[in-house]
């Protein structure tokens, strides 16, 4: 597949080629370990395309993530960065909400510092 | 008890830090043929400090990601179900393409 220019320097970046591997082993593993909770087999070829797909959609979460957070005016990226990735979706931005407010619960040292954040994000 | 594979946080850090540190450089370079202009350089060198992420941000990113493969997995395996397969092939993946990358 022919990539456009700005992605040439991610695709030569050795450490990225590392990287990549190693999250590809991941996304196969949580791949084949999904397919058995449902029940299925599922395709060598269909695992590597997720494996790949799953690599790509991380590229477009980190620029979005960068994006979000620049927008706000912050350098570093919060989980309200996150949970705006999941906005084409309701089930999804639902669900990150959800597990956002456990790991802030897990937290509450850091509730301290949400609750600023928070207060100016809210609209 | 069903054991939850998913990313390790460590990992998706170092690869989104890779990232955004590519794109940083992408950035000054792009810039500096751009904008000779010194007002413009410091504007921009602001934006190009490389972006990082709290503890509970990456969490939530590798849960994010996790969730992006499930739905691939399951919504393709319901297809696959659907005609009687026991193997997921490219083509139940192909059926449910669209509407993933336009849910994600």
């Amino acid at each position: 597949m022919e990539s456009a220019d700005a992605n040439s320097e991610v695709e030569n970046d050795a450490e990225m080629k590392l990287l990549r591997d190693k999250f590809r082993l991941s996304a196969i593993s949580i791949t084949e370990s999904q397919a058995k909770q449902n029940g299925m087999e599922v395709s060598k070829v269909v695992v590597t395309c997720i494996a790949d797909l799953a690599f790509k959609y991380t590229e477009r979460v980190a620029k979005d993530l960068h994006l979000f957070a620049q927008h706000a005016n912050r350098k570093s990226v919060n989980m309200e960065d996150v949970i705006l990735c999941g906005h084409r979706n309701e089930h999804l931005s639902g669900l990150l909400r959800t597990v956002s407010n456990d790991l802030k619960a897990r937290d509450p040292q850091s509730e301290r510092k949400r609750k600023k954040e928070t207060k100016k994000n809210e609209k | 008890m069903m054991e939850e594979v998913t990313f390790e946080c460590d990992l998706i850090h170092s690869i989104l830090k890779r990232f955004w540190t590519l794109r940083a450089l992408e950035r000054e370079n792009f810039e500096a043929n751009d904008a000779p202009d010194s007002e413009l350089g410091v504007g921009t060198s602001k934006k190009n400090r490389t972006t990082s992420a709290n503890g509970n941000a990456l969490k939530l990113t590798c849960e994010l990601l996790r969730v992006f493969i499930t739905e691939a997995v399951q919504r393709a395996a319901a297809i696959a179900e659907a005609e009687g397969a026991s193997q997921i092939e490219p083509t139940h993946l192909e059926i449910i393409l669209p509407q993933l990358l336009l849910d994600f």
